[in-house]
C-alpha cells in the first residue's frame, strides 16, 4: 500500500464555486485524487466540465466572483490552503507547482522580450541577477528546442509551436516539481502536437517531474498518462491507472468516451454520446451523468453515487459498483 | 475560440435587459416619453402649435406673465392664481350687470360689479380690465372703484375707452397710482419711501408692513371692483373683463410672453426624440455601411473612406453647423440631414472597420466565398449582422449627443423657427435674464426634460451594452 | 535598419496628414463663404449701409445727384477692395488657402483684437491663454483622476464605489456646458457665491495675488461643470478598459508564475494599454483647445470658442480660417506625434509590422 508521503500531491473534498448573473456554476464539486512523484495523471473529459477550473483551483488562481473554495490540498505532505497569499505566492508558485496553460498563444505579453518572460520567475522566486536569470532562460529554451537568440525576441514573431514550447521553458525554469499543463496541444497542428509531446515525455524521464495533464483528447492522454482520472461536470467520476483504465474502464461515462475514439485499424462505428454536458448551475439531481446514461436506474435519479474502490486504486462512482459490492457484502455475511 | 458568437434575438435581449436597474429605468423612461410625445402630437397637432407658440391674436392675453407652475404651492407659499371675472360670462361667478336707461335722454347708467375672494398669501402679478364697448357717437364714461374687505372704497380712475374694443392696464395707470398714493398717506400718515406697485397698494394689509414691499402682505378677504358708467346713445351697451393675474399657472408656469410653458414641454419631447433618434440611427447605419465597406474590399476604396475619415476629423464639426445655421434658417428637417452630412464619415467607422477585417479573416466567410456568393451577400447576410450588435448600444447612448446638440444651437439662438424645443426655451429664458429674476422653474423644467431624455437614452445604452458586449458580462 | 523604416514611415505619414489638412482647410473655406454666397450678402449689405449713410447725412444733402452717387460708387468700391470684393471669390479662396497655410493669417475683416490690433494672427494669440489654461487644465485633471479611480476600481471589482460608478456612468452623456448652467443657477444665482461668468472681476484688480485669485475663481464653475460631466464614465471606461486587459491570459499566466500584484499592474495591465490611454489623452487635449464653444458661451469665458462664434456671426472669414487652420495643425502634428510614440511603446510597430 503506497503511503501518503509518497504522493507529491493530494486533493481532498476541493470545492470551487463562483457566482455568475445566472446563479451559482459549480465548477469543482467534491473533487479528490492523488498524484505521486513522478507520475503523470491525466484528466479527460468534455469541454465545460470543470477540468481547467480544477487546474486553477490547485494553483489558486481564483476568479473574482469565487462563492465557495474549500477542501484541503497537499503538496507534500503541506495543506497549501491553510497559506496566505503571499506565502503561497513565494513557496508554491513556479516552486513547486508550475502550470502551461491553455492557448499559449496569449499566455505571453505581447510587449515583453521572450528571454524576459522565461527569466520571471527566477527574477521574482531566487532574486537572481538579470544577467543570470537570462542565462539559465536561455539554458531552459534549448532544452526545449528553442534556439537561445530567441531571447531577444517578441512573442508575436514566434509561431503556435514555438510559444507552447516557451511557455513550457517558462514552467520549467525554477525547476518545480509539478508540472500542470492545461490543455497544452489543443491549439497546435498533430506535428508540433507529436513534437510537444514527445518532448513532455523526454522532459518527465531526465527530470522525474509529476504531470497533471488535463485533456479532452482521451486518445493524446495514451501518449503520456501513468494514471487516469475522468470528469464530468465537476466531479471526478473514476480513477485508474493508464493499464486499468484503457482496458477496463467502468464507469458508463468513461466507457462511452472509450468508445469514442475512432481506430485506424478495426472498423468500428465510432461512437457518440448522446445529449450535452449539463449546466453546471443547474447541474442534473443524483448522479451527473444519469440523463445521457443508457445503464441508469431509479436510484441514479435520486442520490449522487460515492466513489467505491474497486482495488488498485481504481476508483469509480456509479451505483452500479456500488450496489455490485453492495451485493458481495451481503453475500459474504449471508454464507 | 472568441466569444463572438453570440446570437441575439429580441426577446432575449429584451429579457437580459430587464436584469439591470439601469436597464429598466432607461425603458420606463422611454416609454414614458414615447406616451408624452403621442400625446403631444394628438393632443396639440403641429399647426395649432405654431399658431399658439407664435402667440398670434393676443391668444395668452389672458395668462399671467412669468407665473410658476401651480405645484409650488405645496412646497411653500400659497401664490395666487388668476381670477377672471366676465360681465359676458356670468357662469364664472361674482358679477353684476345693470344697465338701467336715464329717463328722457339717450344715456344710459350701468354698473358692473366684480367680486371675488382672495385669500392668497402674495399679491397678483398684473390687474387688467378688457372693455368692449357698444357706440355710436361717445365713447362711455367710465368710473372706477375699489372696495376693500374692510370696507373702505377707493375711487380709482375715470376711464374713457379708446375704442370699442380696449384694455385698461391698470397696474401702470397713473390715475390708480396716484389715487392710491394719497389714500396710503391717509391711512399710514406718510408715504412709503419706495412707492408700493398697485397690485401691492390695492390689496395689501393696512399697517406698517407696508411700508415696503418686501413686507407687505395681502389682506385676505372679499374684494369688490366695480364701474359706474355713463352710456350715451340708445344702443350703447359696456361689457367689462376683470383679470387679476396670479402668480401661478397651469403644470409649468408661463414665460414673458404669457406663453403657456407645458406646450413647449410637451412638443419638446417629439422634437427631441425625432431629432435624436433620426440623427443617431442614421449617422449610425451610414457609419456602418461605410465602413463595412471600407474594411470590406479593402484597396483604393478602403484608402479614399479613410482619407475622407480623417479630413472629417479635422474639420471642425460645431463651428461650421453653426456657420450652416447662420446663412441658411433651418428648419428641422433640414438640420437633421446637415448634422448627418456632417457626421457620417466620423471616428466610429475606424473602429468598426478594424472589426470587420477581423470578421472577414473569419473561416465561414471563406467558406461562403467558395460556394460562390456574391460580394454583396456576404457583406449583407453575414458581415452586417456580426457587426450590427455591438453598434446598437452606442446608437442608443448617442440619442443624448444629438439631442444636446439640437439644444445648444437653440442656445446660441440658432434653434428651429417656429417649433418650441427645449433648448429654446432655454435660451429664451436667458435673454429674458431667468436667472437673475429668479424665474427659476422658467430654465430648470426645460433643463428637467432634457436630463430625463438623455439619462433614459444613456442607461438604456449603457445596460445594452452590458448585454450585447460579451467582455463586459462578467467584467 | 527600423531607424531607417521610421523615418520613411514617419514622413509617409507626414505628407498623408499633410494633405488632409490642406483638403479640410480648403473645405473650411468654402463652407464659410457658402462657396461665393456669402460675397453677395456682404455686397448687398456694403451697398444699402453705404448709400443710406450718404442719403441720410446732412453733409452731402446739397450735393447733385450724380457727384452723390459717384461718391457712393468710390466708397462702395473701397469697401469692396477693402474686404478683397472685387476679385471673384473661387481666386481668393486659394489664396486663402496658400496663406492660411503658410500661416500668413493677415488681417482680420471685421474683428479687432483687445489690443486693437485687426491682425489675425494677434486676435487668435490674445485668446488661446485663456482657452489653454481652462480647458487644458480641465482635460487633465479628467485624465488623471479617471485614470487612477479606474485603476482603483478595476482592482476592487464588485465593491460598492465600483457598482456606484459603473450605476453612475450614464450621467456623463450630459455635457458639461449643461451641468455648468446648473452651476450658474445654485452657486452664481441663488446663492451668490460664485460669478455667473467671464474671465476677471470688472474692474480687475490690481495686485497680482489678487488678480490671480480672481481668475481662479471665474475658473472654478467651468472646471467643475467638465470634471463632474467627464467623472463617471471617465473613470467607470477606465475602470473597464483595466479589467478587461487584466482578464487577457498573460495576466493569468503573470498572476501563476507569482508576479506580485504590483508588477502585473504595471508590466502586465499598463504597458500593453498604454498606447490607447496615451490616445485618448493626446486627441482630448487637442479637441479641448477648439474652444469647446458652448462651454464658453454659457460662462462668457473669453476664448477660441467665443471668438470662432464671433467670426462666425460677423462673417469675418479670415479669423475664421485662421482658427481652423491652427487648430487644424495641432490636430495634425499631434496624430503624427502620437504615431511616432507608438513606434517607440508597441514593439509590434517597431518591428515593421502594422497593428
Amino acid at each position: 500500500m503506497k503511503t501518503l508521503a509518497e504522493n507529491i500531491l493530494e486533493c481532498k473534498n476541493l470545492v470551487l464555486h463562483y457566482s455568475t448573473r445566472k446563479g451559482v456554476v459549480k465548477a469543482v464539486n467534491d473533487v479528490t485524487f492523488s498524484l505521486q512523484k513522478s507520475e503523470s495523471l491525466a484528466l479527460v473529459g468534455e469541454s465545460g466540465c470543470g477540468k481547467s477550473s480544477l487546474a486553477k483551483a490547485i494553483i489558486r488562481l481564483l476568479p473574482r466572483n469565487i462563492e465557495k473554495y474549500s477542501g484541503q490540498i497537499l503538496v507534500n505532505g503541506q495543506d497549501t490552503m491553510t497559506l496566505s497569499e503571499k506565502e503561497f505566492r513565494e513557496e508554491i508558485r513556479w516552486k513547486k507547482i508550475s502550470m502551461v496553460f491553455q492557448g499559449a498563444m496569449n499566455s505571453l505579453n505581447p510587449v515583453l522580450k521572450v528571454g524576459y518572460q522565461v527569466a520571471e520567475p527566477l527574477l521574482i522566486h531566487e532574486k537572481m541577477k538579470k544577467h543570470k536569470a537570462l542565462e539559465k532562460a536561455k539554458e531552459a529554451l534549448s532544452i526545449v528546442g528553442i534556439h537561445e537568440s530567441f531571447v531577444e525576441r517578441y512573442p508575436f514573431e514566434l509561431s503556435g509551436g514555438m510559444k507552447q514550447r516557451v511557455v513550457i521553458a517558462m514552467a520549467l525554469v525554477t525547476n518545480p516539481s509539478i508540472l500542470i499543463l492545461d490543455e497544452p496541444t489543443s491549439a497546435l497542428d498533430v506535428i508540433t502536437q507529436a513534437n510537444i509531446m514527445n518532448l513532455l515525455k523526454r522532459l518527465k524521464k531526465e527530470r522525474g517531474l509529476s504531470y497533471f495533464f488535463i485533456t479532452h483528447d482521451i486518445a493524446l492522454s495514451s501518449e503520456l498518462a501513468d494514471k487516469i482520472a475522468v470528469m464530468y461536470a465537476g466531479e471526478i467520476q473514476e480513477i485508474a491507472s493508464a493499464d486499468i483504465f484503457y482496458k477496463k474502464a467502468t464507469h458508463p461515462y468513461s466507457q462511452k468516451l472509450m468508445a469514442s475514439v475512432p481506430t485506424l485499424r478495426i472498423d468500428k462505428k465510432p461512437e457518440f454520446i448522446v445529449g450535452s454536458p449539463p449546466s453546471l448551475i443547474n447541474p442534473p439531481s443524483g448522479c451527473k451523468f444519469h440523463p445521457r446514461c443508457t445503464l441508469a436506474f431509479y436510484k441514479c435519479t435520486k442520490e449522487s453515487p460515492p466513489l467505491s474502490d474497486l482495488g488498485s486504486g481504481h476508483l469509480v462512482k456509479c451505483w452500479l459498483f456500488e450496489e455490485h459490492k453492495e451485493a458481495e457484502r451481503y453475500e459474504r455475511r449471508t454464507t | 475560440m472568441s466569444s463572438e458568437g453570440y446570437e441575439f434575438t429580441l426577446k432575449s435581449t429584451i429579457k437580459d435587459l430587464l436584469t439591470y436597474k439601469s436597464g429598466i429605468f432607461g425603458a420606463l423612461f422611454l416609454i414614458l416619453l414615447l406616451a408624452i410625445s403621442v400625446y403631444a402630437i394628438v393632443a396639440l397637432p403641429y399647426d395649432e402649435t405654431v399658431r399658439l407658440w407664435r402667440g398670434e391674436g393676443g391668444v395668452w392675453l389672458e395668462n399671467p406673465r412669468n407665473a410658476q407652475p401651480y405645484w409650488v404651492k405645496y412646497l411653500g407659499q400659497n401664490l395666487p392664481e388668476t381670477i377672471k371675472r366676465d360681465s359676458t360670462q356670468p357662469e364664472l361667478g361674482g358679477t353684476v350687470k345693470i344697465v338701467t336707461p336715464i329717463p328722457q335722454t339717450d344715456m344710459k347708467l350701468a354698473r358692473i360689479s366684480f367680486t371675488f375672494d382672495f385669500s392668497y398669501d402674495g399679491f397678483p402679478s398684473e390687474i387688467n380690465i378688457f372693455f368692449s364697448a357698444k357706440y355710436n357717437g361717445s365713447a362711455p364714461l367710465l368710473n372706477i372703484y375699489w372696495v376693500k374687505p374692510s370696507g373702505t372704497e377707493i375711487r380709482l380712475l375715470t376711464y374713457i375707452p379708446r375704442s370699442q374694443e380696449d384694455k385698461l392696464y391698470l397696474s401702470v395707470n397713473q390715475q390708480a397710482a396716484n389715487a392710491l398714493s394719497l389714500y396710503l398717506n391717509s391711512v399710514l400718515g406718510k408715504s412709503p419711501s419706495i412707492p408700493l406697485p398697485i397690485e401691492y397698494s390695492l390689496f395689501a394689509v393696512e399697517d406698517s408692513s407696508m411700508n415696503s414691499s418686501a413686507t407687505a402682505k395681502p389682506l385676505k378677504g372679499t374684494y369688490r371692483l366695480y364701474i359706474d358708467g355713463t352710456l350715451f346713445g340708445k344702443d350703447s351697451d359696456i361689457d367689462a373683463k376683470l383679470i387679476v393675474y396670479g402668480r401661478v399657472y397651469g403644470m409649468a408656469g408661463t414665460d414673458n410672453q404669457r406663453r403657456d410653458l407645458t406646450i413647449a414641454l410637451l412638443w419638446g419631447t417629439p422634437i427631441a426624440l425625432a431629432f435624436g433618434l433620426t440623427a443617431s440611427a442614421t449617422i449610425t447605419f451610414l457609419e456602418l455601411l461605410l465602413a463595412t465597406i471600407s474594411g470590406y474590399y479593402g484597396g483604393k476604396i478602403d484608402s479614399v473612406i479613410q482619407r475622407i475619415t480623417e479630413i472629417y476629423m479635422i474639420l471642425p464639426f460645431l463651428p461650421i453647423l453653426i456657420m450652416v445655421s447662420t446663412f441658411y434658417k433651418l428648419d428641422l428637417l433640414v438640420l437633421i440631414l446637415v448634422v448627418i452630412a456632417l457626421s457620417i464619415f466620423g471616428g466610429g467607422i475606424k473602429s468598426t472597420r478594424a472589426l470587420v477585417m477581423q470578421i472577414k479573416e473569419y473561416p465561414y466567410i471563406e467558406a461562403a466565398k467558395a460556394y460562390g456568393a456574391s460580394s454583396k451577400r456576404i457583406v449583407f447576410l453575414y458581415i452586417i449582422p456580426k457587426i450590427l450588435p455591438p453598434v446598437i448600444p452606442t446608437l442608443i447612448a448617442s440619442v443624448p449627443s444629438y439631442v444636446f446638440l439640437e439644444a445648444a444651437l437653440a442656445i446660441l439662438g440658432l434653434g428651429i423657427p417656429n417649433l418650441p424645443s427645449w433648448g429654446k426655451v432655454i435660451n429664451e429664458s436667458f435673454n429674458a435674464g431667468a436667472l437673475y429674476k429668479g424665474y427659476y422653474y422658467w430654465v430648470l423644467e426645460p433643463a428637467f426634460m432634457l436630463i430625463l431624455t438623455a439619462l433614459a437614452f444613456s442607461f438604456l445604452g449603457f445596460a445594452l451594452d452590458k448585454i450585447v458586449n460579451p467582455k463586459l458580462r462578467e467584467v | 535598419m527600423a531607424a531607417k523604416d521610421l523615418v520613411k514611415f514617419v514622413a509617409k505619414r507626414a505628407i498623408t496628414i499633410l494633405i488632409v489638412i490642406i483638403i479640410a482647410a480648403y473645405l473650411t473655406i468654402l463652407i464659410a463663404n457658402m462657396g461665393g454666397y456669402v460675397d453677395e450678402i456682404m455686397k448687398s449689405e456694403i451697398i444699402l449701409s453705404v448709400t443710406t449713410r450718404f442719403q441720410n447725412d446732412p453733409a452731402f444733402k446739397n450735393y447733385p445727384q450724380e457727384l452723390r452717387d459717384k461718391l457712393i460708387n468710390e466708397t462702395i468700391m473701397v469697401e469692396f477692395k477693402r474686404i478683397g470684393l472685387d476679385q471673384p471669390f473661387i481666386i481668393r479662396s486659394f489664396i486663402y488657402l496658400k496663406n492660411g497655410l503658410t500661416l500668413d493669417l493677415g488681417r482680420a475683416l471685421f474683428l479687432t483684437s483687445d489690443s486693437g490690433s485687426r491682425m489675425v494672427k494677434n486676435i487668435i494669440l490674445e485668446r488661446v491663454p485663456q482657452t489653454i489654461m481652462l480647458f487644458t487644465t480641465a482635460t487633465l485633471i479628467n485624465f488623471f483622476l479617471s485614470l487612477f479611480i479606474g485603476l482603483y476600481l478595476s482592482r476592487h471589482h464588485g465593491s460598492f464605489l465600483d457598482k456606484l460608478f459603473i450605476a453612475g456612468a450614464p450621467t456623463s452623456v450630459i455635457p458639461g456646458w449643461f451641468y455648468g448652467i446648473f452651476l450658474i443657477i445654485i452657486f452664481a444665482a441663488y446663492f451668490n457665491v460664485l460669478p455667473y461668468g467671464g474671465y476677471i472681476d470688472v474692474p480687475p484688480p490690481t495686485t497680482q495675488l489678487d488678480y490671480t485669485l480672481s481668475v481662479l475663481k471665474h475658473m472654478i464653475l467651468p472646471l467643475a461643470s467638465w470634471i463632474i460631466s467627464a467623472f463617471f464614465l471617465g473613470a467607470y471606461s477606465n475602470r473597464t478598459f483595466f479589467l478587461i486587459f487584466s482578464t487577457e491570459d498573460y495576466v493569468e499566466a503573470a498572476r501563476a508564475k507569482g508576479v506580485p500584484p504590483r508588477q502585473i499592474e504595471t508590466k502586465y495591465i499598463l504597458r500593453p494599454s498604454l498606447p490607447p490611454i496615451v490616445t485618448s489623452l493626446a486627441l482630448g487635449l487637442v479637441n479641448s483647445w477648439s474652444g469647446a464653444m458652448i462651454t464658453e458661451t454659457v460662462f462668457n469665458w473669453r476664448g477660441l470658442g467665443l471668438l470662432t462664434y464671433a467670426a462666425i456671426s460677423a462673417t469675418d472669414t479670415p479669423v475664421i480660417i485662421g482658427v481652423t487652420i491652427i487648430y487644424a495643425y495641432l490636430l495634425g502634428a499631434t496624430v503624427l506625434l502620437l504615431d511616432i510614440i507608438y513606434g517607440f511603446i508597441d514593439p509590434r510597430i517597431k518591428m515593421g509590422r502594422t497593428s
